[in-house]
């Protein structure tokens, strides 16, 4: 994206003005149709028409007017040339003029979405198109709506539409910048070398040691077989005894001496390779881990990311494996078979014609049996899985099961997935009790065709019989290699798609950026003016609409509203953990987007619902914020956040190990520990965001004290469900669907009697049916 | 607990707001959008939701304006008029805008995508899937539906309908 940026404002002194980005082969048929592409300011590339019929469909305006064309493209070979081109067609051309649309927009559905334009105030449907095209739509719509507004154009950029790659004709995915299938493969390969770019002596020595002991290991069959057959087995009772016992120990030590230096070759190399991976891993890791902590929390929260630690576990363990069990034995399987194919020619070129026209047999149904035999397997494995997580399902909700008293049904819908697994289960089995036989009977077969063959040479003295039976034992030499080879390819891709995975997180960047000349305020007071805020999680799907807020420096303001009105996404952009889409969050005067972001995350200090405390002590959780903390001020943390009384009746105290694996905590106990990691910190802002929601009334007695001992002297903003937590607020706002539809004090937001007032009499009422009087 | 009190609870408990059909009539405006008079209230631009958009498709149909707030359930979109039922169908369609693929002429798995070489109505497409357990999903009765990368939905209406080498095709990759 900012490649781009760089390249429009690069050409903007010759032309100002943008033409968005459709093919030139649309511009050309546009101005056959006599409208000027050269005054084009954007142009949006769909795939519908406005009745939702699929077609090839092209949005652009000028000054003068908005254009929807309709056609159609079609991807076809390029004469002569393995690339694709698309050939385009212009069916027609609709010109509507600039005046007629005051503000274009889009609506979002569930697979598609809608160009809509206002015209006196009402909606009007323009087009169609899928939800992949949303993103180009969207900055259409930006474009139009900065040109009707007057204001220059120059941050205007168009993204989004459907992109192919001219090398295989695929569609290139949203967030890639090129085709992840071609042209990621080969620096994917490079850079997952480079790794290894620190070892490159041992890298020599491991291919050097491989080649010697994979050499020796040659010699063997000539040695153990050859050589015992023809200078002692076949002399026997032609040749003195003593002389062939004599040969038969030189030939044993012979044996020895090659089986050793195979050994310690063997050693050498696997050594070394046990000593590099290790390294490369972590190399590999830390670098995951260090791009995961720049990265913003958005890229978390999507769907891609979900099981991110089992995708970095998982990945770089598929590389691990494939660099020590695989890569080695692509070297040695590959030597071996160049080696071995060179003694067979040595010892009968004949037979080895003939092994050559055996061998793509073999090697072909090697290949087309694994894949036949890979898509059964990963049948089963789905089901197996299937099973698994029906189980698992199962067992965690056996206190549901048991109250619905639906352990029946439980047992046929187990029954049921079962079933297929057992299903698949007897088709792997027979067809692997069928298959594997044949393809042994093929194997024998053409093993005893060799045979015959090679005893016919022999017979008519060709060969000798040590000669024959080395052959044979150099051909069954062979079958390990060539199996392997047949099916590493696979292990390899997979070990590339895992290096793909690891470097697209390591490339990954991060949407909230530092300022390149971040401001340091030399005196941070906590003073909040929220203007015109627009902010949303996906396209078209706004959460904060056009919000204005402002909090006086030391204030304590309450946010309510509805679950989903955009409490905590506000508090989520004064932290700064998203960036607003449009308008700004400024503290003292300066946007959070320019500010420092150490002294912003220093001094705005987040208590939420959602506690999270960290493996290591109580006293290691308070301190997270302020590592050099003492032991005085920790205690005098939790004090104020009324820890201190529950850490002391833990047998360690302070020292009580938490989180994954340590001492359980109650709800309560795990936010009073936050709050006073917070209080630690010691913000100039601070934000509860629900912070006692989950809490039984005495706990939330208790941490609403500690909160008020922490709000003294900084500006707070306390987001809440429960009304009566709000009363100390300074002032109140209302949020309703990403707005602030009413603020006050509490006093005038009662006397207003309106949103706030609402609320507060449901919940007053729904507390006096139960006999509380608040 | 008497006969009575059941049909009072059940009928509490159905009481969804159905639309009643002889008071809607549902209509499109000049600018191309839904609209609803119901019990001469006009609705100017509504939007229709599937309860069940996978399984029951065309009933249950949430009919709502354009502020998210519900104006009713219609049942069922056969029993509507004929013109009106078209009407909130193609409504629908547009929204769950999902086409059907006829055949698959491959599946390539490159680089951790699986690109889908397949026929909509004899027009050629291709889309690339990432993640299969999340964007391939079985439906009851044998439907499958399949979700690219960009958020495109994509139905096998009926695997046991489709040629055998298309079946062979997609199998290994059901999850």
């Amino acid at each position: 994206m900012k490649k781009k940026g760089k390249e429009t404002r690069g050409k903007e002194k010759e032309k100002p003005r943008q033409k968005g980005r459709l093919p030139k082969e649309v511009l050309a048929l546009l101005e056959q149709e006599g409208l000027r592409t050269d005054t084009l300011l954007a142009a949006v590339t769909g795939d519908m028409d406005n009745t939702g019929e699929f077609c090839a469909r092209w949005a652009a305006f000028d000054e003068q007017g908005l254009y929807f064309a309709t056609g159609s493209e079609t991807v076809v070979s390029k004469k002569g040339s393995k690339k694709l081109k698309t050939d385009y067609r212009l069916h027609s051309l609709e010109t509507v003029p600039i005046g007629d649309y005051d503000e274009l927009k889009t609506e979002r559905y569930v697979s598609t979405g809608r160009l809509i334009g206002k015209k006196n105030g009402e909606d009007c449907s323009l087009t169609l198109f899928s939800i992949g095209f949303l993103k180009g739509f969207e900055d259409f719509c930006k474009t139009y709506n900065t040109f009707k507004s007057g204001k220059p154009l120059e941050n205007a950029e168009q993204e989004g539409e459907e992109r192919k790659c001219e090398k295989c004709g695929m569609p290139i995915p949203n967030g890639f910048h090129s085709c992840p299938k071609c042209a990621d493969k080969n620096s994917t390969i490079k850079r997952l070398f480079a790794f290894f770019g620190g070892y490159k002596k041992e890298v020599a020595v491991v291919i050097v040691s491989m080649l010697i002991g994979t050499g020796i290991s040659l010699i063997m069959p000539k040695i153990s077989t050859q050589m015992l057959f023809d200078d002692v087995i076949n002399k026997a009772g032609t040749e003195p005894a003593e002389k062939l016992i004599r040969t038969l120990g030189l030939l044993v030590l012979g044996l020895f001496g090659v089986r050793f230096l195979n050994t310690l070759f063997s050693a050498v190399y696997q050594y070394i390779i046990g000593g590099i991976m290790p390294r490369v891993i972590y190399d590999i890791k830390q670098k995951i881990f260090v791009a995961m902590q720049r990265l913003s929390v958005g890229f978390y929260a999507s769907k891609q990311t979900g099981s991110i630690i089992e995708h970095v576990n998982r990945d770089a363990n598929n590389i691990y494996w494939f660099f020590v069990d695989g890569l080695p034995y692509v070297l040695i399987n590959s030597i071996m078979v160049i080696g071995v194919t060179g003694f067979l020619f040595s010892l009968s070129v004949k037979l080895t014609l003939l092994v050559l026209l055996l061998v793509p047999m073999i090697v072909l149904t090697l290949v087309f049996g694994g894949r036949f035999f890979r898509k059964l397997h990963h049948r089963f494995w789905i089901m197996n899985a299937r099973v698994s997580s029906m189980a698992s399902d199962n067992i965690n909700g056996q206190r549901i099961i048991k109250a619905f008293s639906k352990e029946v049904d439980e047992y046929d819908r187990f029954a049921e997935v079962s079933g297929k697994l057992k299903g698949a289960e007897l088709k792997l089995a027979l067809t692997e009790a069928t298959v594997f036989p044949i393809l042994y009977l093929v194997i024998i077969i053409l093993s005893t065709v060799l045979l015959a063959f090679g005893s016919m040479l022999v017979v008519r003295g060709e060969m000798t019989t040590g000669e024959l039976l080395t052959y044979i034992m150099y051909v069954n030499m062979l079958q390990g290699p060539i199996d392997f080879l047949s099916w590493v390819s696979n292990w390899w891709a997979r070990c590339v798609n895992s290096a793909q995975r690891v470097f697209e997180i390591v490339d990954s960047k991060p949407d909230v950026l530092e300022s390149e000349t971040p401001v340091m305020l030399e005196q941070f007071c906590g003073a909040i003016e929220i203007s015109e805020l627009v902010f949303e999680y996906e396209p078209a799907r706004p959460v904060i609409k056009k919000l204005d807020l402002s909090v006086r420096e030391g204030e304590m303001l309450g946010i309510v509203g509805k679950t989903g009105a955009g409490k905590t996404t506000i508090a989520n952009l004064i932290a700064r953990l998203y960036d607003a889409k449009e308008g700004s969050v400024k503290i003292d005067g300066v946007d959070v987007k320019d500010l420092s972001m150490k002294q912003l995350r220093s001094n705005v200090g987040l208590v939420s619902q959602d506690i999270y405390l960290f493996i290591g002590t109580i006293a290691d959780n308070i301190r997270y914020a302020k590592p050099d903390a003492n032991l005085a001020e920790v205690i005098a943390a939790a004090k104020a956040a009324s820890a201190h009384d529950f850490i002391m009746k833990l047998p360690d105290g302070y020292d009580t190990r938490v989180g994954s694996g340590g001492q359980d905590l109650s709800g309560g106990e795990r936010q009073r520990v936050s709050i006073a990691r917070t209080i630690i910190q010691n913000p100039k802002i601070l934000i509860l965001d629900e912070a006692t929601a989950a809490m039984d009334t005495a706990t939330e007695r208790n941490i609403q004290e500690s909160l008020t001992r922490l709000k003294s002297g900084r500006t707070t903003i306390a987001i809440a469900h429960r009304l009566s937590t709000l009363r100390d607020a300074d002032r109140l706002a209302v949020i309703d669907e990403g707005r602030v539809v009413e603020h006050g004090t509490f006093v005038e937001l009662i006397k207003a009697k309106k949103e706030f007032f609402k609320l507060y009499k449901i919940q007053t009422e729904a507390l006096k049916s139960v006999g509380i009087v608040e | 607990m008497s006969e009575t009190t059941t049909a009072v609870q059940t009928g509490a408990l159905t009481n969804i707001g159905f639309l009643e059909l002889e008071k809607c009539e549902f209509y499109r405006n000049p600018n191309g959008f839904l609209c609803l008079r119901y019990e001469g209230e006009e609705h100017n631009r509504v939007q229709a939701l599937r309860s069940l958009p996978l399984t029951q498709p065309d009933a249950f149909l949430c009919i709502q304006d354009m502020e998210n707030q519900e104006i009713g359930i219609l049942e069922t979109l056969t029993t509507l008029p004929e013109g009106m039922a078209e009407l909130v169908q193609e409504e629908l369609e547009r929204r769950y805008y999902c086409p059907g693929i006829t055949d698959i002429t491959s599946i390539k798995e490159k680089m951790g995508f699986y690109y889908f070489d397949v026929s909509i109505g004899g027009f050629k497409k291709t889309f690339s899937v990432k993640d299969l357990g999340k964007s391939i999903k079985e439906l009851r009765r044998g439907g499958i539906l399949i979700t690219d990368v960009d958020g495109n939905r994509y139905l096998i209406p009926d695997l046991a309908k489709i040629t055998p080498r298309c079946a062979r095709q997609i199998e290994p990759y059901l999850y």
